[in-house]
């Protein structure tokens, strides 16, 4: 079979940490007694611990084998061996036995079904030492986190910078990356701005709030439990997703996308809105800084028809798309207005506290100076502003001070807008 | 929110030292926080805060920009446009802008952005942006300071508050269109400020005389010839130049007759010997550039300034005594191309003659259109073609361009001919695009003829998309 792309590779990651923890291993000095056959990759990865991981990929599948303790799919092991051997890394070999016995023994169960974990009872054990980890993890954050506010942040400014980044570090070791991201997020915060002390109890009563939720995880309805799963950093495999995730089958209206660049991973977010179950639909896609991503599956402004399968979640929203039909022009979307569109947002608020971002597509609004900003005014005359930094002109030359549609990502920083119409036209902003 | 700052300072200084107090916390928080401590407090306040979030009040959205839109072209010319504004073939905007606008067409709005930065630094794009502006022009004109020349479209509007009160760039404008439709109306609208305008202002405006200029014009120049800047002296000079009949063109003719005489079939020349007040008013130079001297100099002005009918073609055929032949052949150039003299250019380019500073596709301009081709096939042997045609206005006839690609087709491969090439491929008119050599096999390593099939392909494409 042909080689992979680095970035066919990193498409296979649960998530852009694993993405990119997969880059920083995809180092020759990483590896030792590497090999490669037409169907399969090995080698071993000195990881912390004294023996080194032992990683294995069939390519066919493509199917991965990994003694770390990672209940990831791929681990970042077996990512960080897949980008050397893109990159022609690994030299072609014999199969060693552990090797070539696994993949025989898969090549006997040709019945398994998509989704289906190879080794069931191995399977469980891991996620049972996950679970610990977290648990453990979790609990030493909550301690942290009483301390503070016994003590009282005042000095904070200091210190906190680092010892929320030392914190963030403990909870990727407890294998709780998300919490991680939430504690790194509180960090960025400390010292910027004015109301920074306000900001960071925000941030801190959310990491709070996951921290006491995860705590009641029996006690929770189940898709909030996973809600708090996926915000804990606990991945969901994507076969699973396609095999047992919620399905809907719909013409997909593509409201826009952006498209974040980091220096070392490039994020990409779809948002779809179904024609006639109204549903929202984001599809997330990673690639390495400075690789192209994978082509959109429409413009923005056209349908996709397709199934979309969601991500378990109090507010299933993260899905994945497989697209039945070829892309189809669609008509303007209807909109709201904006009092209708925040108490849009509030419901998703409500089912995941957690959520930063919702897509809202407001109708008729026009744009107005606000302080150094912009913001857009629907007829009633209700306003949000639009992010500062992004560049309106665009938008403004379109509307020429005429009502229009607006398809835009909603945060607390203001409206991000993706898509506007010009009479029935969509044009990408 | 009430309550939020006691939390935010419990939390600083630590509810050890200043325990929490909830009691100032909205109803719908104290309801639900049971014996929750500060953090939970907090996320409940939190949350609270951001799913009450109020809208935004009492904003004034920008007044609309009156007026209709145009229709928009076909999809794939409105791609095509933004691909050129990505840097794809950018050379042929021009050319799209002034076709869609031949035909009736729009320009996606989306794009007037990027084609007014576009514009910014090449003031010849300006008129195509503006008028694919439309009724947005001046909207965008308040957007960004770097688009102040998008006020020229507030022409249309004829406000003479515009000339009274607009910025630099409106009054300009509202100048020029007056001027077209009356001048005297203009001259006039012009007299009044004069006084009170800055010398920069007042050059600016009187060279906008050169459109619909004639006689009646000749007493406001002749005043001007007076002016304290000597930039306004110097257009207003160069304005009368072309107003035949005169006072100012009998006043060179003296001169050039003082100095030049046609006797017993030989030009005779006397270089002038001083500068004197009065040609020195009527905006001759007294300093010479480097490589002539200065009595030379005046004399070149005078020639070049001078009507050439109190001159003679047969001249041109005429030996030269008391000065170099070029020095007049380069002055009668100046004085063709001042006066668009097509007899002139005529025989000065069959005369071969030198044409100094200035490029011979100047001259050859000057000839009517169907000439051209005619013209560049007999000047070839002693011209640099590509010179020449690269002078030249585009697109060119139908004829000259079939014939340079006729000749490219012929050349093979040389890099010799890389730059005729390109010229060629944005001068051709549509009706030569389809030219045989485009259905001619390209290597990889034919680069210029490769770039030159490429090229006549898009705008064939463009013109069709376009119609």
């Amino acid at each position: 079979m042909g080689s992979w792309d680095v970035e066919q590779v990193l498409g296979l990651a649960s998530d852009p940490a694993s993405a990119k923890a997969g880059q920083g291993l995809a180092r020759p000095e990483k590896w030792s007694s590497t090999g490669a056959t037409d169907r399969a990759l090995w080698g071993l990865c000195q990881g912390s611990g004294k023996q080194p991981y032992q990683t294995a990929v069939e390519l066919a599948g493509p199917a991965y084998k990994c003694s770390c303790p990672s209940r990831k799919f791929p681990c970042k092991h077996a990512l960080g061996l897949m980008v050397l051997w893109a990159r022609d890394g690994v030299p072609a070999g014999e199969e060693p036995e552990w090797v070539s016995g696994w993949i025989d023994q898969r090549a006997a169960r040709t019945e398994r079904k998509p989704g289906e974990v190879v080794d069931p009872v191995a399977a469980q054990e891991r996620a049972a030492r996950r679970a610990d980890r977290v648990s453990a993890g979790l609990a030493e954050l909550a301690g942290w986190l009483d301390d503070q506010v016994r003590q009282g942040l005042g000095a904070f400014d200091q210190r906190a910078y680092g010892e929320l980044n030392r914190l963030a570090a403990r909870m990727v070791d407890a294998q709780a990356p998300g919490v991680a991201g939430a504690v790194r997020r509180a960090a960025n915060v400390v010292g910027r701005g004015h109301g920074w002390p306000g900001e960071l109890l925000e941030e801190l009563s959310l990491i709070h709030l996951i921290v006491s939720a995860h705590a009641h995880l029996p006690d929770l309805p189940p898709s909030l439990a996973d809600t708090v799963q996926t915000r804990i950093g606990w991945p969901t495999e994507t076969a699973r997703v396609l095999a047992n995730g919620e399905k809907l089958h719909d013409d997909w209206l593509m409201l826009g996308r952006v498209v974040e660049p980091d220096d070392r991973l490039t994020v990409r977010r779809v948002w779809l809105r179904g024609a006639t179950t109204g549903r929202i639909g984001l599809i997330l896609t990673f690639a390495a800084a400075g690789r192209p991503l994978d082509p959109l599956p429409a413009r923005p402004g056209e349908y996709v028809p397709g199934d979309l399968s969601f991500y378990p979640g109090a507010l299933p929203m993260r899905a994945l798309l497989t697209q039945t039909d070829p892309r189809t022009p669609a008509p303007r979307p209807t909109g709201r207005t904006v009092r209708q569109a925040l108490a849009s947002y509030v419901e998703a608020l409500a089912a995941d506290p957690w959520n930063e971002r919702w897509p809202l597509v407001l109708q008729d609004v026009r744009p107005a100076r606000h302080g150094e900003g912009w913001a857009l005014v629907d007829e009633a005359g209700d306003g949000l502003e639009i992010q500062a930094g992004w560049d309106p002109l665009k938008l403004l030359a379109v509307s020429a001070g005429d009502p229009i549609t607006v398809a835009a990502e909603w945060n607390r920083a203001g409206l991000r807008p993706m898509t506007c119409w010009h009479l029935d036209r969509p044009v990408t902003l | 929110m009430k309550g939020w700052d006691g939390l935010v300072s419990s939390m600083l200084l630590g509810t050890d030292r200043r325990p929490a107090d909830f009691d100032e916390l909205p109803e719908p928080v104290r309801e639900r926080l049971g014996d929750g401590g500060l953090l939970d407090a907090a996320a409940l306040a939190t949350l609270y805060k951001r799913a009450g979030r109020k809208p935004l009040r009492d904003l004034k959205p920008l007044e609309a920009a009156g007026g209709e839109d145009r229709p928009l072209p076909r999809s794939g010319a409105v791609r095509r446009l933004a691909a050129m504004l990505g840097g794809f073939q950018t050379a042929a905007l021009g050319e799209w802008l002034r076709t869609a606008d031949a035909n009736g067409w729009g320009v996606p709005p989306e794009q007037l952005p990027a084609l007014a930065d576009f514009a910014r630094n090449r003031p010849e794009y300006r008129p195509l942006v503006i008028a694919a502006a439309g009724r947005r022009a001046r909207w965008l004109a308040e957007l960004n300071p770097e688009w102040r020349f998008l006020y020229a479209a507030d022409v249309e509007s004829n406000d003479p508050e515009l000339w009274t009160h607009g910025n630099a760039v409106q009054r300009r404008t509202w100048l020029r269109a007056l001027r077209w439709r009356d001048p005297a109306a203009a001259r006039e609208a012009l007299a009044e400020v004069w006084p009170s305008e800055s010398a920069l202002t007042r050059t600016e405006f009187l060279g906008l005389f050169a459109e619909e200029l004639s006689a009646a014009d000749e007493e406001f120049l002749e005043a001007a010839l007076d002016d304290r800047s000597r930039e306004v002296r110097r257009v207003a000079a160069r304005l009368l130049a072309r107003l035949p009949g005169s006072q100012y063109g009998v006043r060179m003719a003296a001169r050039l007759h003082a100095h030049l005489t046609a006797t017993q079939g030989v030009l005779a020349v006397e270089l002038p010997r001083t500068l004197t007040q009065s040609m020195e008013r009527d905006g001759i130079d007294s300093q010479n550039p480097e490589g002539i001297g200065k009595r030379a100099w005046w004399f070149h002005q005078i020639v070049a300034n001078t009507p050439l009918s109190e001159m003679d073609l047969t001249w041109l055929q005429l030996p030269v005594e008391g000065c170099a032949p070029e020095l007049l052949q380069s002055a009668w150039t100046e004085a063709t191309i001042r006066e668009g003299a097509a007899q002139w250019a005529r025989e000065l380019l069959v005369a071969n003659a030198d044409t100094g500073s200035r490029n011979p596709a100047e001259l050859l301009r000057l000839l009517p259109r169907e000439e051209w081709a005619q013209a560049v096939e007999a000047l070839r042997s002693t011209v640099d073609v590509t010179e020449l045609v690269g002078g030249l206005t585009v697109p060119w006839p139908p004829a000259l361009g079939a014939m340079i690609l006729d000749q490219l087709a012929k050349v093979g491969t040389n890099r010799a001919w890389a730059r005729l090439a390109s010229i060629a491929a944005r001068a051709v008119p549509p009706d030569v695009l389809d030219h045989p050599i485009t259905r001619e096999p390209t290597g990889d390593e034919d680069t210029w003829r490769r770039r030159l099939v490429e090229t006549l392909a898009f705008r064939r494409e463009m013109y069709e998309e376009l119609t």
